[in-house]
């Protein structure tokens, strides 16, 4: 028996429909980036944490908050920076006085005890504060002094990176890099867009976001959609599929992949790319496509909305060599290029 | 209580999917194997046109390997369509993902057909059925695949054709050489001018070759000791490949050995024609003497003592029947062994022979006489070399001659002619004789003296 009773199950027009809801709240402060902001939703009702990398100004930190609002979660921000402490992130026990007099300790919970949480400019944070996070995002809990606090439900970090100030900066670890599932990309706004921008951010008027759920049931009807999207029905081909294009990601001659007749390796990958996507690329696949299907009206994941994901799922979690920097190749286009190997294979 | 009702509908909903599945997998099999079946046939067809083609229009080697090429290039073809045909077969599965892809259902036929088998099927699965029963129409076998009839019917089709034109092509080329065979005269050979090998098997039924007693005495054992050498070398692998070509090739002529004109080909032995020729210097000596010990022909040695070899049987009645024009000179002949046709009389034919050889105004006038032109009457008689020669000597007697080559008179020789020369020439005057000085004239001397 499923986990959700009958009576709770919203049905697949009940997602599509709120999904859209959200994303029309969300757009009216962010103009463009509609790519981004489903990815963005995709991976909220996925159960994962977004990555998201864009020059400066490109409305990162207005994407997150505005998500916040739309919402109705509780939101926290960290600007991170080169002092920043782990307990800053997560908190600390900290000596408080009572009414007797008597002194004890306390745990104070740091900025990461929310439900949406921003880490802005989190490649600026030593790889010691940026790691306090990953216990938060994989576990949704967090260990301070030997005690566990758990995390409430939804929990969605969104962090931001900015790509061309690299100085005084410490670049995620793979293993922090793993724990997102997508990797959302904030490309400049067009022309159009931009005009848009103008005139709705520097008039007297500013856009009110509506809040999609109430404050009270906001929690338990995400929490509802999430297992919605993990009833979808993917079948073994899809799964399949999907491990295909996570194998193909990895070098054929990396001592980490083993032989295997069936799997398929494209040249470009092998030249380029020094370590591929983990077990959790696939994880990730399969996640979004769901979010993909639900959002197509079907219950049942097709090879078409795997493809759709691959990129933002599988990009961040390929390591390149020296010889993709110095081409200028980025693990986006041996992406793309792997899924038209796997299209092509599969005929 | 509507549950059980529902359950019965969800499985009716689902079993409507399976059965259009079913069908669509029946088509796709039956196209696969529809494939497989006309390109097997059109292969078959055309190898089986080309080499009945090559049969009637190339020798038996050259047709035992076109046979072999033919042969491989088909099996080749054949395993390749058999592998493509076993590709094409569709599984349920695979039969779904066609469907799912030339419909464009992103993925629900082939969801419904993987996940219907197992017990817990997750709580949209119903959606799931319905979602695709909505889709019917767009997954019927019809408009999924809209051949009955696999397109490569025109393949066999087309082998067909080629065969109905390629066939009687050979036929009619083996009748042309059957008639030009009709019209082939009957030819003499001498027996040392003849090249001797083991009969091609194929020609075998075709040739006939007659001689006296001696002569095919002679080429009997010549015959047994080129076939024990060649048992064993190359030419024995050959020559069992041309016996089984031609076999084969006589097979798919469907015509027998019988259907062919005979080609009489007459030897003319030299030594039974100095037998029956007083003569001694007679010319088929002489030629024994200067034929060297090419391929195939006898050398002395070989023959010495060898003449009273048991004759090979004589099949007489073959010889009546196959022999388009009997006479009475070969009724009592042998035959070449396993050449077939009659024999001749050694008395007619070697008397025959030799008096073709010189000429006799009784004989055919010098008609049969091609091969043994003889220049035994241009130098007189020849010394005769010692038995086994295996060449001969020319000695050429020269001596200086101021005779013309023609020896008709003065040898020519050149005018002498005066040309004046240049001015810039003087003519050759002598240098004027000097004394000897006194004092080297003794060193002159000494030197002179050594």
């Amino acid at each position: 028996m499923s986990e959700l009773a009958a009576a709770e199950i919203p049905t697949v027009a009940d997602f599509s429909r709120t999904f859209r809801r959200i994303q029309t709240e969300i757009h009216k402060v962010i103009i463009g980036h509609e790519l981004a902001v489903e990815e963005l939703l995709s991976a909220l009702f996925a159960g994962g944490h977004v990555l998201i990398e864009g020059v400066p100004g490109t409305g990162k930190t207005t994407l997150v908050k505005t998500l916040g609002l739309a919402l109705n979660l509780s939101f926290n921000r960290i600007q991170f920076t080169v002092d920043l402490m782990p307990a800053d992130i997560t908190g600390t026990r900290v000596i408080l006085s009572g009414d007797d007099g008597r002194r004890e300790f306390t745990f104070a919970p740091g900025p990461v005890f929310c439900h949406i949480l921003l880490g802005d400019e989190i490649n600026r944070a030593t790889p010691k504060t940026q790691s306090a996070l990953l216990e938060a995002m994989a576990e949704l809990q967090v260990t301070v002094a030997g005690t566990t606090y758990p995390l409430s439900a939804p929990y969605f970090v969104m962090a931001t990176l900015n790509p061309i100030e690299m100085e005084g900066t410490y670049p995620l670890p793979e293993a922090q890099l793993d724990r997102f599932l997508f990797k959302v990309r904030l490309d400049y706004p067009d022309e159009e867009q931009l005009v848009r921008i103008i005139s709705s951010t520097t008039g007297p008027d500013e856009a009110g976001v509506v809040p999609v759920f109430a404050g009270v049931e906001a929690s338990a009807r995400i929490e509802s959609l999430k297992l919605l999207v993990r009833e979808v029905i993917a079948a073994p081909a899809m799964d399949q599929y999907a491990a295909r294009i996570v194998r193909a990601t990895q070098p054929e001659h990396s001592r980490y992949v083993g032989d295997s007749p069936r799997s398929m390796h494209d040249e470009m990958v092998n030249r380029y790319v020094m370590f591929g996507s983990s077990p959790r690329g696939a994880q990730a696949l399969i996640m979004g496509a769901k979010v993909r299907a639900l959002l197509d009206g079907r219950a049942n994941i097709a090879r078409e909305d795997i493809e759709a994901v691959a990129v933002a799922a599988l990009a961040h979690r390929i390591m390149l060599n020296y010889a993709a920097h110095s081409d200028a190749i980025e693990a986006a286009q041996i992406v793309e290029r792997v899924v038209k190997t796997a299209r092509a294979a599969r005929g | 209580m509507s549950f059980p009702r529902q359950v019965t509908r969800a499985d009716q909903k689902l079993g409507a999917i399976l059965i259009e599945m079913a069908r669509l997998r029946g088509r796709l099999n039956a196209l696969a194997i529809q494939y497989t079946a006309y390109r097997v046939l059109a292969i078959l067809v055309l190898a089986g046109a080309l080499i009945f083609a090559a049969a009637n229009w190339l020798a038996p080697l050259a047709f035992l390997c076109a046979t072999a090429a033919i042969a491989i290039a088909a099996v080749a073809a054949v395993v390749n369509t058999a592998r493509a045909g076993w590709a094409m077969r569709a599984s349920a599965v695979g039969a779904a993902r066609i469907a799912d892809d030339r419909a464009d259902l992103k993925g629900r036929l082939t969801t419904i057909v993987e996940v219907a088998p197992r017990a817990n099927r997750g709580a949209l699965w119903s959606y799931v059925v319905e979602d695709a029963l909505a889709h019917r129409e767009e997954f019927v076998p019809a408009r999924i695949e809209r051949h009955r009839i696999e397109p490569s019917v025109w393949m066999p089709c087309a082998a067909l054709l080629v065969a109905a034109i390629l066939v009687p092509l050979a036929l009619a080329h083996r009748t042309a050489l059957l008639a030009l065979g009709d019209r082939a005269a009957d030819v003499t050979v001498d027996l040392d001018d003849l090249h001797l090998r083991p009969a091609d098997p194929g020609d075998s039924a075709g040739v006939q070759m007659q001689a006296d007693a001696a002569t095919m005495s002679r080429l009997e054992a010549k015959l047994a000791g080129d076939g024990a050498g060649a048992g064993e070398s190359s030419a024995g692998i050959l020559s069992r490949a041309r016996s089984l070509a031609s076999r084969v090739q006589s097979k798919l002529r469907g015509g027998s050995g019988a259907r062919k004109r005979r080609l009489t080909l007459k030897l003319a032995d030299a030594d039974g024609a100095r037998a029956s020729n007083p003569r001694g210097d007679d010319a088929a000596a002489r030629r024994h003497h200067r034929t060297g010990d090419t391929a195939g022909q006898f050398k002395r040695e070989h023959l010495a003592g060898k003449h009273d070899v048991p004759l090979p049987p004589i099949d007489k009645s073959a010889d009546a029947e196959q022999q388009a024009q009997p006479s009475d000179d070969r009724a009592n002949g042998t035959e070449a062994p396993g050449l077939g046709g009659s024999g001749t009389s050694p008395e007619t034919d070697s008397t025959r022979a030799a008096a073709d050889q010189h000429g006799d105004q009784s004989s055919n006038g010098g008609a049969a006489h091609g091969i043994g032109a003889d220049p035994g009457s241009l130098f007189g008689s020849a010394s005769n070399p010692a038995m086994g020669t295996e060449g001969f000597e020319i000695s050429i007697e020269a001596r200086p001659m101021e005779h013309g080559a023609k020896g008709a008179g003065e040898a020519y020789l050149p005018p002498k002619v005066r040309t004046p020369l240049s001015p810039a020439q003087r003519p050759d005057e002598p240098i004027a004789r000097a004394a000897v000085p006194a004092e080297d004239r003794t060193t002159i001397e000494r030197v002179f003296e050594r």
